[in-house]
C-alpha cells in the first residue's frame, strides 16, 4: 500500500515573469500544457484531502499568473487544506492578495533574489523588487504569516546579513536561505552559480550569529555539493509529498519528469489522484528500499536520507537508481568533489527560458 | 578571526551580548516595567522566579568546588551567604519570600514551589546543569548576566512603586539589595573572566556561556508569559480532524498532531482563559490524573514553539 501523502505541491502554471537562472522547473517547461482548469484543480484538492493531505503549496512557475487562482484557493480551503501561496510577488498586486485571503489563503512565501534591489532585479531578469516589498507589506497587513525565501549562490552569499535584515524588517515569520540545488536550470548554470567553501562557511557563521537575535526563524540549507551526505530529497520518493504538474501529471518531485523511462500518470476522468499516486509505475520505481543499490542497501542512514536525490543521481551518473553522488560513500562522489572547484570559473549566466547559446 | 581580543574589547563583546540578549528586552519584563501586568500575572512571576533564586546558591556551591584558589573561594562564598543569610530569617531568599508575601502570596506555598511552571523548572535546572558540566571560566562567564542586573533593578523598583502600589513597599528590599550587590559581584566576575580567558578560544567559550545564560533567563520568562496570557489558536492555523478521531493543527511549514488530552486542552484555549486557567480547568476536570496541570503547560509550550498558538496579554 502506498504511504499517506501529507503535502500537495500544486504546480498551477510553469509560466513566470521572472527569469532566474536557477529555476527548478523542467528545461522544457514551455512544452508542458496547462490542462487543468479551476474545476479540475478543485477536484485534485478534494481527492488529496480525502487521501490525508493536510497542506497545499500553490506554486509554479508563478501561480499568480492564473486568473482563476481565487477559485482554486477557495476550493482548497473548502477541502480543509492549509493553503500556502509560493510566489515571486508578480504579477499579483496587494488587491489580488486581499482577494486570495478572503478566498481562504492562510500563508505566503515570497521569493527575493537578493537584498539589493539592483541585484535582485538583475538575477530575476526584470524589475520586481519594489513589487515584492509591496506584497510583503500587504501580506502582514492582512495578518498572514510571511515566509521569505532567498536562493543563495556565489553572487549573493556575501549579503546574507543584509538578507536577514530585510526579512526582519519585513516581519517575516521564517526565512529560508536555500543554497541552490543543482537541478534544471541551476544545473545548466552550475559553473556560474556554485559558491566557494569559504563563502558558505562565512555565511553559516553569520546565520549562527543572527539566529540568536529576535526575528524570523532562519533555515539555512547547505548545498548537497558541500555536505558529504545526501539530503532526504522530498522526504523520500512518493512518501510524503505529492506533486501535480500543470498538465495534471502526478510526480514524486518537481524534477522527476526529467528522468527518462519512468511512466507517470495524469489525473483524468478515468484515473483519480489516489490511483496516480499509488499505482503509476514511475511512482513505485523508487518507493521504499527494495530498489536501493549498495552502499545504500546496507547503510544505516537509508531510512533517514532514502538514498538521496534520484534526479541528482541521474544527472551526475546517468543512472537514476544509483546512490546520490552527494554522498561520500557513493562511488561517484569524486564528480561532486571535482565540481567544487568550479567557483573559480566565471561564465555568463543563462536566464531561464533562453535557448541554445 | 582567531586573534585574542584585548581585555577591554573582550569586555565590550560581553556587554554587547547582554545589550542584545539579556531579558530586559523580553516582552514580559517590558510589560512589567510599563505597568501592564495583571495582578495575578505579577504574582505568578514572583512565585516562579523564587525557584530561580533557590538555584543560585546551589550553582554557586558548584562553582566553589571548581576553583583551586583560596582567594577566589573566599570572594565567591560571599554570594552564598548573600542568598542564604548568616542565619535563618536573613539573606536574599528570605527577602524574596517577603516580596512574595508583600504581593499577597502565601509564603509556604511559594517555598514549596507549588506554582512553579514546568518550563521554569526546566530553565532553572538547565542553568545548574550548565554549571555542573562546564569549567570554572565558563561558569563564571555565565554569571555575568549580573552586569545588567543592576540597572534592571532600578527600573523595577520604580515600576513597582508607580504601577503596583498593592505590593507593600517592604517587599522591595530584595531589589534594593541587588542594586548594590549585583554590580559588585559582576565587577569581580568580569575581572576574573577577562583575566583568565587568555586565548581566543577561551574568549569564545565565555561568550557562548553568557549567550546560553541569556537564553535560559529568556525561556524562564517565556514560560511565565505563556502561563499568564491567554492562548488561542493562531489565526492562520487550520485545525483538522484525522480519520482515527485525533486532530491535527496545520501551519505553513509544519503540522502538529494533537493526541491524548491535547484536543481537550486546545478546546479550553478560547482567548479568555490564561494558560494557568487552562491548566487549572484541566485539573478540575480530571481530579484523579497525575501531573495534569504540568501536562497542560507542557502542551501549551509545545504548541507555542510550533507557532500554533497566539498568546494575548491579560489586561492589567
Amino acid at each position: 500500500m502506498a504511504p499517506r501523502p501529507f503535502n500537495l505541491i500544486a504546480e498551477l502554471s510553469y509560466r513566470c515573469p521572472l527569469r532566474c537562472p536557477y529555476c527548478s522547473n523542467p528545461l522544457n517547461y514551455a512544452e508542458v500544457r496547462e490542462t487543468l482548469d479551476a474545476e479540475a484543480w478543485g477536484q485534485v484538492m478534494r481527492e488529496a484531502s480525502a487521501m490525508g493531505v493536510v497542506h497545499v503549496g500553490l506554486t509554479g512557475g508563478e501561480p499568480t499568473v492564473r486568473t482563476d487562482l481565487d477559485e482554486i484557493v477557495a476550493a482548497a480551503a473548502d477541502a480543509q487544506l492549509f493553503t500556502h501561496l509560493v510566489t515571486s510577488g508578480m504579477p499579483i498586486d496587494p488587491d489580488g492578495l486581499g482577494r486570495l485571503a478572503r478566498a481562504g489563503l492562510r500563508s505566503v512565501q515570497l521569493s527575493f533574489q537578493d537584498s539589493l534591489a539592483t541585484e535582485s532585479d538583475r538575477i530575476a531578469g526584470t524589475a520586481c523588487f519594489e513589487r515584492k516589498l509591496a506584497i510583503a507589506r500587504a501580506t502582514r497587513e492582512l495578518g498572514l504569516p510571511l515566509v521569505v525565501n532567498v536562493v543563495l549562490h556565489r553572487h549573493n552569499l556575501a549579503r546574507v546579513r543584509e538578507i536577514i535584515a530585510l526579512a526582519r524588517q519585513l516581519d517575516a515569520e521564517r526565512l529560508e536561505l536555500a543554497n541552490t540545488q543543482y537541478h534544471g536550470w541551476a544545473l545548466e548554470n552550475r559553473e556560474g552559480l556554485l559558491p566557494s567553501r569559504e563563502q558558505l562557511d562565512t555565511a553559516a557563521k553569520i546565520v549562527r550569529e543572527e539566529r540568536g537575535r529576535p526575528g524570523p526563524e532562519i533555515l539555512y540549507v547547505l548545498p548537497d555539493y558541500f555536505s558529504n551526505r545526501p539530503k532526504p530529497c522530498m522526504g523520500g520518493w512518493g512518501r510524503k509529498n505529492i506533486v501535480v504538474a500543470p498538465d495534471g501529471t502526478v510526480l514524486p518531485c518537481q524534477a522527476a519528469a526529467s528522468l527518462p523511462g519512468l511512466e507517470f500518470w495524469r489525473v483524468s476522468g478515468e484515473r483519480d489522484l489516489a490511483a496516480c499516486w499509488s499505482q503509476a509505475p514511475g511512482m513505485n520505481r523508487y518507493r521504499g528500499e527494495s530498489w536501493m543499490p549498495e552502499p545504500c542497501r546496507s547503510c544505516e542512514q537509508r531510512g533517514r536520507d532514502f538514498g538521496g536525490c534520484r534526479c541528482q543521481a541521474f544527472h551526475l551518473t546517468g543512472d537514476a537508481g544509483a546512490t546520490d553522488p552527494a554522498c561520500e560513500l557513493s562511488p561517484h562522489h569524486d564528480r561532486v568533489v571535482a565540481a567544487r572547484t568550479e567557483c573559480d570559473l566565471d561564465p555568463p549566466l543563462r536566464p531561464r527560458g533562453s535557448t541554445g547559446n | 578571526m582567531s586573534e585574542v581580543l584585548s581585555p577591554d574589547d573582550f569586555a565590550a563583546t560581553l556587554r554587547t551580548i547582554g545589550e542584545e540578549r539579556y531579558h530586559h528586552r523580553h516582552p514580559f519584563n517590558q510589560r512589567m516595567h510599563a505597568g501592564e501586568l495583571s495582578q495575578r500575572a505579577l504574582r505568578s512571576w514572583v512565585a516562579n522566579r523564587y525557584y530561580y533564586q533557590t538555584r543560585i546558591p546551589i550553582k554557586d556551591g558548584m562553582i566553589l568546588t571548581k576553583s583551586p584558589e583560596a582567594a577566589f573561594r573566599r570572594e565567591w562564598v560571599q554570594r552564598i551567604h548573600d542568598h542564604d543569610g548568616e542565619q535563618p530569617g536573613e539573606g536574599g531568599l528570605e527577602l524574596w519570600l517577603r516580596l512574595a508575601q508583600a504581593a499577597g502570596l502565601e509564603r509556604a506555598r511559594v517555598e514549596a514551589f507549588e506554582d512553579v511552571l514546568p518550563g521554569v523548572r526546566r530553565a532553572c535546572d538547565a542553568y545548574v546543569d550548565f554549571v555542573n558540566s562546564h569549567d570554572l571560566l565558563e561558569s563564571v562567564a555565565a554569571s555575568l548576566t549580573e552586569l545588567f542586573a543592576g540597572f534592571i533593578m532600578h527600573t523595577r523598583i520604580a515600576a513597582f512603586e508607580k504601577h503596583y502600589p498593592w505590593v507593600n513597599a517592604s517587599g522591595l528590599d530584595y531589589f534594593k539589595s541587588r542594586t548594590v550587590k549585583a554590580p559588585r559581584d559582576s565587577h569581580y566576575g568580569l575581572a576574573f573572566v577577562t583575566q583568565h580567558a587568555q586565548t581566543r578560544n577561551d574568549q569564545q567559550r565565555c561568550a557562548a556561556a553568557l549567550r546560553r545564560k541569556c537564553e535560559i533567563l529568556w525561556s524562564l520568562l517565556d514560560a511565565v508569559e505563556r502561563a499568564t496570557s491567554r492562548p488561542r489558536l493562531a489565526g492562520h492555523a487550520l485545525l483538522r480532524d484525522e480519520p482515527d478521531g485525533s486532530q491535527v493543527v496545520v501551519l505553513s511549514e509544519r503540522a502538529v498532531r494533537i493526541a491524548g488530552s491535547g484536543g481537550e486542552i486546545l478546546s479550553l484555549c478560547n482567548g479568555e482563559r490564561s494558560g494557568n486557567d487552562v491548566a487549572l480547568a484541566m485539573t478540575e476536570r480530571h481530579p484523579q490524573a497525575l501531573r495534569c496541570a504540568e501536562d497542560a503547560h507542557d502542551f501549551l509550550d509545545e504548541m507555542a514553539a510550533a507557532g500554533a498558538l497566539r498568546f494575548d496579554p491579560e489586561p492589567a
